[in-house]
Formats: C-alpha cells, sequence, structure tokens
C-alpha cells in the first residue's frame, strides 16, 4: 500500500523474528514457555501501542509486555480476584 | 419535478465524442416513443495555462503559429483553489479534441515542466460539456436538440428514470462450452439477444444480429464477459467475413472495432490486478458485469445515479472504481464554483521527521478480539464516519494549515493539522450532499406500503453512495488524487482514533464491556448480562455526546473470533456470527473470499447451517460432534475420488509477470499450461485450477487449468482432504479442531512442521552452494 512507515504491528513481527535467536539457545521447556508469554504479551496490545503512536518501539513492547504481566500478576493474587 | 416545470421532452442518455474532433453528441430517448435521437454539436473545449505573466504572453506568442492551436487568448482567473486573487491564464482551445493531451505536453515542456500548471487538460468533451450547459446523464431535458436544457438539477432526490431497454447478449462458438478455452478461428454458433437466439451460417448471423438490434432497438447491452470475450470475438470474426465496422454496428452509430481502451495490469493496494480491454458502444450502453465492480452491488439504479452526480456516461461509471467517480464528483463541484481542475498535482508531500512520521502514518483503531465463543454481543457502528469528520472538521486539501486561522480550534489530535474556520473546503462541500442524499434514500426506505421495484431501486442508490462515501477517504492519501492531500488522511483517522477511544469510555459508563472494535464499529457486552443496558438508548446517548450517528447494529445470539495460525491471537477481522434477527455476518473466512474452492463453501456453508440451531455460545459448543461429522463426511466423498472437479477449482490471483516466476508451484503448472494451449495469462489475471498430484514437478501432470478440464480428471485426494482440514480448523479451532487431528483420522499424512527459528550460521551454511558460481550441484 501507500504507507511510507511500516505499521506497528509490522515492526514488532519484525523485531518478534529477531528474537527467535534469543529462543532458540534457551535451554528448558520452562524457560521457552516463559519466553512464549513474552511475545504473547507483546502482541496482545498492539491496538493499544499503535495508538501512542511512540517512535520508540522498544517502549511499547516493554509497555504491552508488562501490562500483560501485570495482569497475570494481579490474577494469581488469591485475596484480590481480577476484575476481568 | 416541481410543479409548473415544463414537461420533459425526454432524457439525456449520454453525451459521446464524435469521430471528427470538433463536436459532441447528444442522445436523448424521446418520452413519447421511446425512441433515441442523436443531434450533434460543435464543443470544443479550451483548457488553461497559469504562470506568470510575462512567461504567458510569450507563450501566446509562441502558440500563434502552432497549426493544432484553434485559438489562445490571455485573461484572468482564479484557476486553482487556492487562489483567493485572480491571477493571468491563457484559455487554449485546440484544433482538434484529440489533440489536447499532445498539445499540453508541448505547452508543459515548452515551460520546463515547471513554469506553468496547466488545468482541464484530461477531462473529455463530455464531461466538460455537460458541465459547461448545466446538463448530466439521465436529466429530464426540455426544448429542442441540440439546445436542450435540463429541468431539474443532477442533485435531485426523487427523480424519473427513463425506461431502458434492457437486453443480455451472449456469444456460443462452435465446438466450445463456454468457460473452456476457445478455439483460436473458432467460429459463432449461436447469438443470444435479450429472448431471441440466433443461429445458422456465420455471416447471415452476425447480419440477423445487426437486423434484431435495429428491430428490438435496445438501450443496454448486458454481458457477463463482453469486454474480454463476446464483443472483440463478435468484431474478429465480422471482419474475418468481411464485414466492415459500417455494416457491423452493435451501437447506435458504426464505430471502430478496436477497443477504446486496451487490457492493462496495475497495482492496487498492494495486490497486481488486471482489467480488461474496454468495448463501448455508441449511443448504447455495453455494460460487462464481469467488468463491473459498481454494477455487482448497485446495478443500474445506482450506477445511474452515480453517472448522474459525477458528469461521466453510464459506460464509463460502469467500468470506473468509486473512486474514480468521487473524484469526478469533486471536479464538478470545482468547475460548478469556477475553479479548475489541475492537470497534474503539484503538491508534493512535505519534508518530516522519522518521528512525526510514525506519529502521522497511522490508520484507524483496530482491538485485538478475545478467540472463543461469546453470546449477548451487541454491535454498534457510526455511520458513514469517515465523511462525517472530514465535514465536521472541514478537512480538504485547501483548508488545512491554511494561513488564514493560526488559532483555530480544527485540531487533528496528536498531529497537531489545523483546518480553516472561514471557508468550507471542497472535500466536505462536494460530501455533504452525498451524506444528505444517501440519508434522504434510507428514510424514504422507511416509508410503509413502498413498492418493491422502488425499495430495490433505492437501495442500490444506498449502496453506490457508500461506496462512494467509503472511497472519498483512501482517496485523500492517493498521490495521485487530483484533490488529495495525505495530511488529510492522517487527520482523518487521527480523529477517527480518539472517537472510538471515547466511545469505549462512553460504553463502559454506560454498563458495558468492550469486546471488540475496528474503526468504526464496537462489540460490546453488559457488564451483567443478567441486566443488560438499553442498546438504542446507548447509541442515542452516544450519538448525540458524540455528534456522530451511532447505530445499533443488533444482538449476536453467538458470535466465534477466531485465531491466527501462526501466534493464536484473534485476528480483527475474522469471525461469524448470528444476530438475533437471523442473519449471519461473516468476515475473513472461506465464503468471503474470491479463491475459495466451491467444496470448501459447501462445507462451510453446512457448518454454519448446522450452527444457525444454536441459541447461545453453549449450544455452539454442543454441537461440535456433529459438526466434526459432516467433516467426515465430506472427507469421505473426498476419498472415493468422486467430487465434481468444477468444485475443485482453486483460484489464484497471478502477481508478477508470468516468465519472472522462479518457483514452481500450482499457479505456474497452470500458467503454462494455458499458455502452450495459445492462451498465455498476464499479471493480475486469474488462474483456476484443480490439482491432480501436488507433488508432480511436471506441469503438465500437476494441476488442470479450469479451461483445459475434459471432467474425468482424477484430483489429488490428499491435496483436498488438507484444503478441507484447513477449512474445518480455520472455523472450528475455537473449538479445539485441530487440522493434524483431522488429517490423522482420514489416513493422511502430516507434512512435519517446519523449524520456526534458523540461526545465521544454519542459514548461511545452505546458502553457500547457491552463491558459489559454477558450484556443481
Amino acid at each position: 500500500m501507500g504507507r511510507t512507515a511500516p505499521t506497528y504491528r509490522q515492526a514488532l513481527e519484525e523485531r518478534l523474528k529477531r528474537w527467535d535467536a534469543f529462543a532458540h539457545l534457551l535451554t528448558t521447556p520452562e524457560d521457552r514457555a516463559a519466553f512464549e508469554l513474552v511475545r504473547t504479551g507483546a502482541r496482545r496490545y498492539a491496538a493499544q501501542a499503535t495508538y501512542v503512536g511512540s517512535p520508540d518501539l522498544l517502549e511499547a513492547i516493554l509497555l504491552s509486555v508488562l501490562t500483560d504481566l501485570a495482569g497475570r500478576l494481579r490474577a494469581a493474587e488469591p485475596e484480590r480476584p481480577p476484575r476481568r | 419535478m416541481a410543479d409548473g416545470a415544463p414537461l420533459p421532452h425526454g432524457w439525456l442518455l449520454d453525451i459521446t465524442e464524435s469521430p471528427d474532433g470538433r463536436s459532441v453528441v447528444l442522445w436523448v430517448k424521446d418520452r413519447t416513443d421511446g425512441r433515441v435521437r442523436r443531434a450533434a454539436v460543435d464543443f470544443r473545449p479550451p483548457f488553461l495555462v497559469a504562470g506568470p505573466g510575462d512567461e504567458l504572453r510569450a507563450l501566446l506568442r509562441r502558440l500563434r503559429d502552432v497549426p493544432a492551436v484553434a485559438s489562445a487568448e490571455l485573461g484572468v482567473g482564479r484557476p486553482s483553489l487556492f487562489d483567493r486573487r485572480p491571477r493571468p491564464v491563457v484559455r487554449v482551445v485546440p484544433r482538434l479534441n484529440p489533440g489536447r493531451r499532445a498539445l499540453a505536453r508541448e505547452i508543459d515542456a515548452s515551460g520546463g515542466y515547471a513554469t506553468f500548471t496547466l488545468y482541464d487538460v484530461d477531462l473529455g468533451p463530455p464531461q466538460l460539456y455537460h458541465l459547461a450547459r448545466g446538463l448530466y446523464p439521465f436529466a429530464p431535458v426540455a426544448g429542442s436538440g441540440p439546445a436542450w436544457v435540463a429541468t431539474e438539477p443532477a442533485e435531485t432526490i426523487v427523480y424519473r428514470t427513463p425506461p431502458l431497454r434492457v437486453a443480455p447478449l451472449e456469444l456460443r462458438l462452435e465446438g466450445a462450452r463456454r468457460g473452456r478455452l476457445p478455439p483460436p478461428e473458432g467460429r459463432i454458433a449461436a447469438v443470444r439477444l435479450g429472448d431471441v437466439t440466433l443461429d445458422g451460417p456465420e455471416e447471415a448471423l452476425l447480419r440477423a444480429l445487426v437486423d434484431e438490434l435495429a428491430r428490438t432497438d435496445p438501450d443496454v447491452l448486458l454481458t457477463e464477459g463482453g469486454d474480454a470475450f463476446d464483443l472483440p470475438w463478435l468484431y474478429r470474426r465480422a471482419g474475418a467475413c468481411g464485414l466492415s465496422p459500417g455494416a457491423f454496428a452493435l451501437g447506435r452509430v458504426p464505430t471502430a472495432f478496436s477497443p477504446t481502451r486496451p487490457a492493462r495490469s496495475f497495482t492496487s493496494y498492494g495486490r497486481v490486478l488486471h482489467r480488461d480491454a474496454t468495448y463501448p458502444v455508441p449511443g448504447r450502453f455495453h455494460i460487462d458485469r464481469s467488468n463491473s465492480f459498481l454494477y455487482e452491488d448497485t446495478e443500474l439504479a445506482g450506477l445511474i445515479d452515480a453517472a448522474r452526480l459525477s458528469r461521466l456516461s453510464l459506460q464509463t461509471v460502469a467500468r470506473q472504481s468509486p473512486g474514480t467517480c468521487f473524484t469526478a464528483m469533486e471536479m464538478a463541484q470545482a468547475l460548478a464554483e469556477g475553479a479548475h481542475v489541475p492537470w497534474k498535482k503539484n503538491r508534493p508531500e512535505g519534508f518530516r521527521t522519522g518521528a512525526s512520521l510514525v506519529a502521522s502514518d497511522r490508520g484507524g483503531a483496530i482491538l485485538l478480539p478475545p478467540v472463543g465463543v461469546h453470546d449477548h454481543v451487541e454491535e454498534f457502528d457510526f455511520a458513514s464516519l469517515y465523511p462525517h469528520i472530514m465535514v465536521r472538521q472541514n478537512l480538504s486539501t485547501e483548508t488545512l494549515d491554511c494561513p488564514c486561522c493560526p488559532r483555530s480550534p480544527y485540531r487533528a489530535p496528536g498531529l497537531g493539522y489545523r483546518s480553516c474556520t472561514r471557508r468550507v473546503g471542497l472535500l466536505p462541500r462536494t460530501l455533504e450532499p452525498l451524506l444528505a442524499r444517501r440519508l434522504a434514500y434510507k428514510e424514504a426506505l422507511r416509508v410503509p406500503g413502498l413498492a418493491p421495484e422502488e425499495a430495490r431501486r433505492l437501495r442500490q442508490r444506498v449502496k453506490m453512495l457508500k461506496w462512494i462515501l467509503v472511497t472519498a477517504f483512501g482517496y485523500q492519501g492517493y498521490r495521485n488524487a487530483r484533490f488529495g492531500r495525505i495530511e488529510c488522511h492522517e487527520a482523518i483517522n487521527a480523529y477517527a482514533r480518539e472517537l472510538l477511544a471515547s466511545l469505549v469510555a462512553e460504553a463502559e459508563r454506560a454498563g458495558y464491556r468492550t469486546v471488540h472494535g475496528i474503526v468504526d464499529s464496537l462489540w460490546l457486552r453488559p457488564a451483567d448480562p443478567g441486566d443488560p443496558p438499553d442498546p438504542e438508548r446507548f447509541a442515542r446517548r452516544a450519538s448525540a455526546r458524540l455528534r456522530l450517528p451511532l447505530g445499533y447494529e443488533g444482538r449476536y445470539r453467538w458470535i466465534v473470533f477466531l485465531p491466527a495460525v501462526t501466534h493464536g491471537l484473534g485476528v480483527p477481522n475474522r469471525y461469524y456470527g448470528l444476530y438475533a434477527h437471523g442473519e449471519f455476518k461473516l468476515r475473513g473466512i472461506g465464503g468471503r473470499r474470491h479463491d475459495t474452492p466451491t467444496l470448501l463453501r459447501r462445507f462451510e456453508l453446512e457448518v454454519l447451517e448446522l450452527l444457525r440451531g444454536a441459541r447461545d455460545a453453549d449450544g455452539v459448543r454442543a454441537l461440535l460432534p456433529r459438526a466434526l461429522a459432516r467433516a467426515d463426511r465430506f472427507a469421505g466423498r473426498l476419498a472415493d475420488g468422486a467430487w465434481p472437479v468444477d468444485e475443485l477449482l482453486i483460484a489464484h490471483r497471478i502477481g508478477q509477470a508470468p516468465e519472472t516466476f522462479v518457483t514452481f508451484t500450482d499457479s505456474v503448472a497452470a500458467i503454462r499450461q494455458l499458455s502452450a494451449a495459445g492462451a498465455p495469462r498476464g499479471a493480475g489475471e486469474m488462474v483456476r485450477f484443480v490439482v491432480l498430484d501436488r507433488a508432480s514437478r511436471s506441469w503438465r501432470e500437476r494441476v488442470r487449468a479450469a479451461e483445459l478440464l475434459e471432467g474425468d480428471e482424477r484430483y489429488d485426494v490428499d491435496a483436498y482432504l488438507e484444503l478441507l482440514a484447513r477449512e474445518a480448523e480455520l472455523l472450528l479451532a475455537p473449538l479445539g479442531v485441530r487440522r493434524e487431528e483431522l488429517l490423522r483420522r482420514w489416513h493422511v499424512a502430516v507434512a512435519p512442521e517446519r523449524g520456526r527459528y534458523r540461526s545465521a550460521e544454519v542459514a548461511d551454511q545452505t546458502a553457500l552452494p547457491r552463491a558459489a558460481p559454477g558450484a556443481v550441484t
């Protein structure tokens, strides 16, 4: 299409592909599963990251992953049931 | 029509260019006897040249001796939308209308492509005649030819159209089935025109066709593939029989046996597409359903509405994209207001930083849907969101960041682009009547006791306007759009993102939770399904608050959001659901895609019909075993080898010039077969084929192209079981259906999954032998 800049979703996939190398040398299934969580977290908030429109790709990815992890943490806390 | 207006003599159907190059022909259908009469009128419209005064005077002196110029005179005008004060312009009348562009190019070149700006060069004389005389296609006209006067304006909402005689036209060749490859010298065995089928020896048959055309005198020749096949074939055979264009005319006057526009390949939205040659027939309308995007959806009533508003001939409108129609409407608006149409858009995008590009080059907001089956979901859509934003925020090429309003309160969120507060831009001026028109048609549709024919016409017009309004936004970002400007495109998106975000907040306050959202649509679920908010009331309140019409589309009994094959998270535009009123909404699944074989459509249809019985999400889940049983039944019949091959055709659009393919694929095999059979295909065309042996390296054995099918081919059972499994997974993945499991169940060897990651080292090693020249392989 007539776009000049790649979309956030495209840039994210490009970066995740680079991270494949990181996963390649993870040696336990637990580590690999944990890394999958990071990847999923990064993708889960693509809409919100796009909305920010920051030129800093890593900032957007980190925000997504952290939000995802914080959500999982809240859900795991026994005394405070999750809102969603 | 207002009372007291003169009764129209008839309707202006079309204006065409005369072969003499100095006049146009008006075709008027008489109201009383229904006959179409022509009247030629001298018309050589000028084009405009603007530039510095002394350069224009020098140009005037030079043009005096140019034979291609009939006249050239210096005057003043405000040709550009940006002009606030009159400036000198030269009006050039070419000696012959077809010489317009060549002359304009010469003038442009003489100014080094920089000194002069040219206007109105590539508008057709018929289009300009309409605008100069206040006429339009299908105008009711009074008076006498050629000085016809329209009795009502083009924008009239309730109007009568002339009764048109529509005749389907179709050829049959000797010894050939339609859809199969015609023999190169195939004689015409029969022609169907309307209700009559003509046959007999070829030359007599062609002459009989001309007689039949004269006898029934149809206004519209409706074909299915006429631009690609029927008309060129008729002309070719007429030539072979020794008939001249004068003796074999399909229009109301003779025309050359050649297309007015050759076939071509082009790129749109990243896809290579193909457009057939164009064969209009003067005095009548040739509409090729398969070469008309708009006809499919809007039919004659929609096309006529578009022709009226754009001042383009019905034959042109039928073959154009909605975007081109909208541009023509903008041109008409501009010319009616005294501005002119720049030939070349001299408005390159300004320089900017990478950060501002990242911030501005974004689309609407698209959320990630939760994969799975859901119920209690309600859908809300903004009606014509983007056009409304353009009108409300006064977004137009000449109103954005204008010098007169540095303190404008209209600012694109996050981008800061201002719009003018003093003058309404061309884009809003063009759009506002279209929005009002669409609303008027929709309201007319609600009137009780409407005749079914009238309702149909109104619905077709509504659809046409919808397409036009949708493309109006996209064309802002198109580099060749005459009045487009990329910053408008960006500003519209910025406003739209902001609106969707506000709507999410609004919905939460009203007691909803957001399930999914795409640009102008929102799917919501009550926070407490036992006590849901009133959706109509929410839509009304949100409309009032955001000052935009938010419509309530309906409640779903259930809706399934589908995952991506690659990562398992939701895909924004892939879902299917059943509204409470019993209609399905399908997006991104087989039936909506053009390349899906009938086999898979059938399967999808059966599954959907089965799921129609589910009242909620649990109901859908409960039906899974029965859906799987359907899949097994399809697989069993496929494995018997008895499925009709016509239903196994896979369609592929050729994405590049066929000789540039380096990998051997099914499509490549089909292309080579067709080319060996004397029917080469170009980039952007479709090939359709049945897979016979997907492992074969031979282009003869791997597939069979649709045009070469005999009907008794043995298809590759595993290849189609694989496709079926993929389709079943696509539809039912949220219920736990996996492709591999189905294939194991059907005893098909599952292809091992390829490794996701290849390290730099591995990639280098496999690349080595190929990189070394002369390496032995």
